[in-house]
């Protein structure tokens, strides 16, 4: 005889979406491209990044110290400071901003920086034009004038910094490699606690985690663990610390619920993650505004001296320079002659 | 940019023109869609943003065309997919006589295999049509122009705007305004190109937007709650009422077709979304595995582009059939061979 199955048909949705997502990661730019091997090779990257500036600003002016330059500590201090200005713009937002597009602007900030000195492309301006085009990639939709009103800043600066954003937006998505969708911890969480709350029943009221994984997800954004480790594990190991937080032990979760007990090898591996997650939250610390304040000294003198007309010659997607003052009526643009003859 | 020299030009895109081209390096011929950064206030824009999101995260699928390159050119930037012929607007137009029933199913079973892997892939298409769907020198159908697509697994509920899809393939729902829907828009769409196949003609082919919802209405009967529940909680539902209209049986609409074919196509247009058959399920429907069987793409036209008369290949001297191991389908070279060479 068949018996119904017991669980409701909503669970078994939800189960498919989750199983879902997970195929989407597996096969996504983030996980291909986005997902480095380790801390040192993320290093290597920055290292590169900055050393390639410093050269690019030191070649050809003889007798100029490099004292002026910022190294890569200096620039991870300064990075932490605008990070942290991202996220703060992103919570008070209005109208008030979706969790996934704050962890996309996030995340698309910090994947910029992996290649790209902070003394070149400005931390202030790349951190608007993450968040702007993460609400368009995220259909957040909000336009670009409702974006700059949310500045604490008169029209007149709320106006540059639009122009800002638009010049930069394309060399953004270039230097994002066209790979624009992230996927964020906060969806894998939501599945975890469902499936707490309808396989785990050691556990009385899963939701009585939320908060303190919440937190820790908050904290885990200013971190390299999105660079280094895939949603769902981090996410994973969000709900664990939780619980582990409030004294209770879901080593069983993992060996039953998730079927590792027999597999030693892969079990070991998830242990070893989590632990190297939770060390890079536990570790972090905001910078210290002291130092911010003379990295940031010096940031501006390297961007006023060596980088004035950063803007004009960046202006990659645009011809001119007033190409935001309400030229409505400006002419579609078509391929012309002198396309197909540079081609 | 310098890496392709312009062949000509294809057509003009949702974002502006698309040229035929030749990598220089490899040979190969594909299609650049430039996408022009207009001096927008809102800077790239969202169609752009949707297309290369869509089709950056989805794996290979011999269905969907496939964007082979991103590069950034003067004022913009440019997308580089592989080169097809025709589409299949173009092959319903083109076609001397309807298309023959198992060219339908070949057509049909491509399509449906693209649609399936798209909403395996949690997107949905939105703007499923014969243009957008491309058809290759070698015959096969490849669901094209995502710049509407977008992943639908997106947490929370969003709306999302209803103005999408090309009027004559856009569902029920959408024409009532719903601002939150699913993958079934697609599935109707599917409907809607499956009934242009058999008649050779579009099957709601409305004028403006209310006249669309008229033309749908007059085929399957003026909708209450008892047929399509979620019908009351549509925007536009109180905007306009239309008297009361018994449904045209499907067979009067699409006549001298098999039992089969107007058995699945009733399954795509239903007014409820979620009762339309899914695109993995649809493949699995008896319409592909009663005889005529689906057509192989080398049965079908390849029509050229702009309008040229469409000319049908030799047909192989075999009936095709899909249980046939692949092997046992390819001509040896041995037997042609003094043949070939009589015929240069």
């Amino acid at each position: 005889m068949f018996s119904l199955c017991p669980c409701s048909p909503l669970s078994v949705e939800e189960e498919e979406l989750q199983c879902k997502d997970l195929i989407m990661y597996h096969n996504s730019s983030q996980r291909k491209y986005w997902t480095f091997e380790n801390e040192e090779t993320l290093e290597k990257l920055r290292y590169q990044a900055n050393q390639k500036c410093c050269a690019k600003i030191l070649s050809g002016k003889a007798g100029l110290s490099e004292s002026l330059l910022l190294d890569p500590l200096e620039e991870d201090v300064v990075f932490k400071h605008y990070e942290k200005r991202l996220l703060d713009f992103c919570a008070v937002f209005k109208p008030a901003m979706p969790k996934s597009v704050v962890g996309t602007a996030n995340m698309y900030f910090r994947r910029f920086y992996v290649n790209n000195s902070l003394m070149e492309y400005h931390p202030r301006t790349i951190m608007l034009t993450c968040t702007y085009l993460a609400c368009k990639v995220d259909e957040f939709n909000v336009s670009s004038w409702q974006f700059v009103g949310n500045l604490q800043e008169p029209p007149a600066g709320q106006e540059r910094a639009l122009q800002q954003i638009l010049e930069y937006e394309l060399l953004l998505i270039q230097q994002l490699s066209f790979h624009l969708v992230v996927h964020n911890p906060y969806r894998p969480m939501e599945g975890f606690l469902i499936d707490l709350k309808t396989r785990y029943v050691a556990l009385e009221n899963p939701e009585v985690l939320r908060k303190t994984a919440d937190d820790f997800l908050n904290r885990a954004t200013m971190t390299d663990v999105g660079l280094l480790f895939s949603p769902s594990q981090i996410a994973l190991t969000a709900v664990l610390n939780s619980a582990s937080r409030a004294g209770l032990n879901m080593e069983s979760y993992l060996t039953e619920c998730m079927g590792l007990r027999d597999d030693k090898e892969s079990l070991s591996k998830m242990i070893d993650s989590m632990r190297r997650i939770k060390n890079h939250v536990k570790k972090y610390e905001p910078p210290n505004p002291e130092d911010v304040g003379a990295c940031k000294q010096k940031l501006e003198r390297v961007h006023a001296e060596f980088f004035p007309n950063a803007s004009s010659k960046r202006k990659r997607g645009y011809e001119d320079d007033d190409h935001v003052t309400k030229q409505h009526q400006a002419v579609e643009e078509e391929w012309t002659d002198e396309d197909l003859e540079s081609l | 940019m310098d890496q392709y020299s312009i062949l000509g030009r294809i057509g003009e895109g949702a974002h502006g023109i698309v040229f035929k081209a030749k990598h220089i390096e490899t040979g190969e011929t594909v299609a650049l869609k430039k996408v022009a950064l207009r001096k927008l206030e809102d800077g790239i824009p969202n169609q752009a943003l949707r297309e290369i999101k869509a089709l950056q995260e989805i794996e290979d699928n011999q269905y969907v065309v496939k964007l082979k390159n991103v590069f950034p050119h003067g004022t913009g930037f440019v997308l580089v997919f592989e080169y097809m012929l025709s589409d299949l607007s173009e092959v319903i137009r083109n076609s001397q006589r309807p298309l023959t029933e198992s060219q339908v199913k070949g057509y049909m079973m491509m399509l449906l295999k693209g649609v399936a892997f798209c909403h395996e892939n949690s997107i949905m298409h939105r703007d499923l049509k014969p243009a957008n769907l491309l058809i290759s020198s070698t015959g096969h159908l490849k669901i094209a122009d995502f710049g509407l697509a977008r992943l639908f697994s997106n947490e929370g509920e969003r709306l999302y705007s209803h103005q999408v899809a090309t009027r004559w393939y856009r569902a029920p729902e959408l024409l009532y305004g719903a601002r939150k829907y699913d993958e079934g828009v697609d599935l109707w769409a599917v409907g809607c190109i499956f009934g242009e196949l058999l008649n050779n003609s579009p099957l709601f082919p409305g004028e403006n937007d209310i006249e669309q919802l008229c033309c749908v209405l007059r085929v399957l009967g003026t909708p209450n709650q008892h047929v399509w529940p979620e019908i009351t909680e549509l925007p536009d539902y109180n905007k306009i009422t239309f008297k009361e209209n018994p449904p045209i049986p499907l067979e009067e609409i699409v006549p001298d077709t098999s039992v089969q074919a107007v058995d699945l196509l009733k399954r795509f247009l239903v007014y409820p979304s979620k009762q339309r058959i899914g695109a993995s399920q649809a493949l699995l429907h008896p319409y592909f595995f009663t005889d005529p069987l689906p057509a192989h793409h080398s049965e079908l036209p390849i029509p050229q582009r702009g309008g040229k008369r469409s000319h049908q290949r030799l047909q192989p001297p075999y009936e095709f059939s899909v249980d046939r191991p692949l092997h046992e389908s390819l001509v040896d070279p041995g037997l042609i061979q003094g043949h070939a060479w009589g015929c240069f």
